[in-house]
């Protein structure tokens, strides 16, 4: 097949999916309170691929989100972040100054790189990020072994939050919160046999944390030149992970996570988008890419997992991030959609206000922005 | 999927019409104007999390908390704050922790894919067996630190308490024998007991899931861990018989089903880890890179070392072919390139772009021939 004969993309209907999932849930999505601005963060992500956060959401509404989105800062003990939503915090008069956290309320990692992203999207001006707090909630979550957890008492600890203070770090440019080192010798521990990295040091190779190690490794400050062989990935290190991340292409078109299992959307952006930070992107199939991707999309929008799958934001997000890494030239205009930053996971527009928004010496004044 | 509990939590009362909770004052949600995507709560939920957070602003530590508690995680098994405030009551209050373990083992089997469930499961065994020293708060996670495991001597107890952990999580994994989330706590639970008795068993078991489903990479990539990973088995201090024994074991896999990736993935795993060169595999790979048409010629000498493909085997087969080609780079890369076109051109045309990239890569260093 050649990219002329696939499908179009349906765009309209992809938007209306994650402008539904943003006005409301149903209750069946209980599981997700604890991760809803994740959740916002693939909304907010596929309407900007899409190009239609201006067309689709009015700025009464995103004044409102970004606002709410504030409402999720907590500041405490342990530095200041962003909480997964309200689901914690308890009712006081609106308006009216929240308490510290509690224990049980504290920030999250994870979280706090999709708020910052979600705010990117909507354009916020920055003015109210707690920038040292962030960088002694970063510390706060930092191991020994030099991983993260998700909270400063607690929780998850793999190469996931590693990514995440990893991203944070290098959108504020300050790298005062992490030790670089230690956390570097974490994630080539987590390096498996196969190639592909495990999401701990025991693990076995994921495709969703093989993105995590490599994007973390070129988001490090020791890594001036990103076209240039990658101190912290040693030649024969990066030819077995190119291999293995090649051998997950499945007949389908799309990528599995792990060797031998069947092939999903979102693994075509977190396998897509390390062979583009490896610099090989260009050794994907494209056009049989395209097609599995194609082939995902649930007929009243949104894109699942696999064919006939139902859709959620998650790998509706993914799946447009990992066509906007992979355009196909002679593929229908509907396709067409804005570069991606690999590393930070969203457009390089949006990516351009968070270095001019973000840090808090902000380069704004010295240097135009690249493009 | 089937209640395994029985009673389900949406058959008790709400907790604002027990007469036992009247003294808790229940503590409602700020959601705010504007809230992103904001979840259509049950009534059952939202009046669970309501005296939840009730709970914890007295910061109340009582048995009915883990009642509480409870019926949360029955509703939202990803709610960590309530897993969080558990496990701390559970300390506090000096419940039985093997009471605990009774109920994470059918919590388990109905949660399978929520982190949070093993992650206590990992808390509640910590504490059983390598509690925390007395002057620590508590508050932080015991096994945040990578320093923790049981104590140096098990004690019989100990073991009887992993071989029966190990059994449960055997039992969750013939459920469902890729689920990350398990092999993760299998690994684990091996490494913080860190007893002989515990890993001796891990290769059968490894075996019997290979016989269900020999591309289980999972099962593979355990076998990894088991053999070259934190364990050195009893026995096994001679890494040339342990080198010998995984070549052989990977070669009768190979010759049931050629094309599994995973075994092909673990042979290269053991090579490069052991400092192997793959050349010493020639004779055993070349087999799987002819057609059976192209076999015929060949002499069929029975080699127990090198098994041969069956007469059913889909040959050539791409990995071996791949392989030889691995071989042949160092000292007759036109052969590799020769391979390599046929890859590229007719046997893996999926990765077209790949073995051309090998191509311009091996011929790169490689003077040109006048
Ligand atoms: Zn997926």
């Amino acid at each position: 097949m050649s990219g002329s004969e696939l499908p179009k993309l349906a765009r309209v209907a992809h938007a209306g999916h994650c402008n539904r999932c943003l006005s409301a849930l149903p209750s069946s999505h209980i599981q997700i309170d604890a991760s809803r601005l994740a959740i916002g963060f693939y909304c907010f992500g596929t309407l900007d691929l899409l190009g239609s956060i201006y067309e689709k959401t009015k700025e009464i509404e995103r004044e409102g989100w970004r606002e709410w989105l504030w409402h999720q800062q907590t500041s405490g003990i342990h530095g200041t972040g962003f909480k997964p939503s309200s689901y914690m915090t308890q009712d006081r008069p609106y308006g009216t100054d929240p308490e510290e956290y509690s224990e049980y309320d504290t920030p999250h990692l994870i979280m706090t790189y999709t708020a910052i992203l979600s705010l990117a999207i909507l354009r916020d001006d920055f003015e109210q990020l707690d920038r040292n707090g962030i960088v002694r909630f970063l510390q706060a979550c930092q191991r020994e072994d030099g991983s993260f957890t998700s909270f400063p008492n607690g929780g998850e600890s793999d190469l996931r939050q590693v990514y995440c203070a990893f991203a944070i770090s290098s959108m504020l440019d300050d790298w005062s919160g992490v030790d670089v080192d230690r956390a570097v010798s974490f994630i080539q521990q987590c390096s498996s046999h196969e190639g592909g990295y495990g999401q701990q040091p025991t693990g076995e190779a994921l495709g969703g944390t093989t993105y995590c190690a490599l994007a973390s490794l070129y988001l490090a400050p020791s890594v001036s030149d990103l076209h240039a062989p990658n101190p912290h990935v040693t030649t024969d290190e990066r030819r077995r992970t190119i291999r293995w991340l090649l051998q997950n292409q499945a007949s389908s078109g799309g990528f599995s996570g792990r060797t031998n299992k069947d092939a999903d959307a979102c693994y075509c952006f977190w396998c897509g988008a390390s062979l583009h930070i490896l610099g090989v992107g260009d050794l994907v199939d494209r056009t049989a890419f395209l097609s599995y991707l194609a082939s995902c999309q649930f007929k009243f929008g949104g894109i699942g997992k696999a064919p006939e799958d139902r859709p959620d934001p998650y790998h509706t997000y993914l799946s447009l991030a990992a066509l906007a890494l992979f355009p196909l030239e002679d593929a229908d205009p509907s396709w067409k959609l804005p570069r991606l930053n690999a590393l930070w996971n969203t457009t390089e527009d949006t990516a351009d206000w968070i270095r001019q928004h973000v840090p808090l010496y902000t380069v704004k004044a010295q240097s135009p922005v690249r493009k | 999927m089937p209640d395994i509990a029985g009673d389900g939590p949406e058959e008790q009362p709400l907790f604002s019409e027990r007469p036992d909770w009247t003294d808790v004052t229940p503590v409602p949600q700020y959601e705010g104007y504007n809230p992103i995507a904001p979840i259509f709560y049950t009534p059952q939920y939202k009046d669970a999390t309501d005296y939840f957070r009730g709970i914890v602003k007295t910061n109340e530590k009582s048995e009915r908390v883990l009642e509480l508690t409870e019926a949360i995680i029955r509703l939202n098994p990803a709610h960590y704050s309530a897993w969080q405030y558990r496990y701390h009551t559970l300390l506090a209050i000096k419940a039985p922790l093997d009471a605990e373990l009774k109920l994470m083992d059918s919590l388990a089997v109905q949660f399978l894919k929520t982190y949070q469930v093993w992650h206590h499961r990992r808390l509640i065994l910590t504490a059983i067996y390598s509690p925390p020293p007395s002057n620590a708060s508590g508050l932080n996670d015991p096994t945040a630190t990578t320093s923790s495991s049981a104590k140096s001597k098990p004690s019989p107890e100990s073991q009887a308490a992993a071989r029966t952990e190990l059994a449960f999580i055997t039992r969750v994994l013939m459920v469902d024998a890729k689920n990350y989330h398990t092999w993760s706590y299998r690994q684990w639970l091996l490494a913080f007991f860190d007893d002989v008795h515990l890993w001796e068993g891990e290769l059968g078991f490894v075996e019997r899931l290979l016989e269900e489903d020999v591309r289980n990479n999972s099962a593979w990539h355990h076998r990894f861990f088991v053999v070259f990973g934190r364990g050195q088995l009893q026995g096994e201090e001679d890494r040339v018989a342990v080198l010998k024994r995984e070549l052989s074991y990977t070669k009768d896999q190979i010759a049931l089903a050629p094309n599994n990736a995973s075994a092909w993935n673990y042979l290269r795993g053991i090579l490069e880890r052991t400092g192997t060169s793959f050349s010493n595999l020639r004779s055993f790979v070349e087999p799987y890179t002819k057609t059976h048409e192209d076999r015929l010629g060949d002499e069929e000498i029975l080699d127990l070392e090198n098994p041969a493909p069956s007469a059913e085997a889909e040959l050539p087969c791409v990995a071996a072919l791949e392989f030889l080609a691995d071989i042949y780079e160092k000292d007759a890369v036109s052969k590799s390139v020769e391979i390599w076109k046929r890859l590229a051109n007719e046997l893996d045309t999926m990765r077209k772009k790949y073995w051309e990239y090998r191509i311009k890569e091996a011929l790169k260093d490689v003077p040109v021939q006048s």
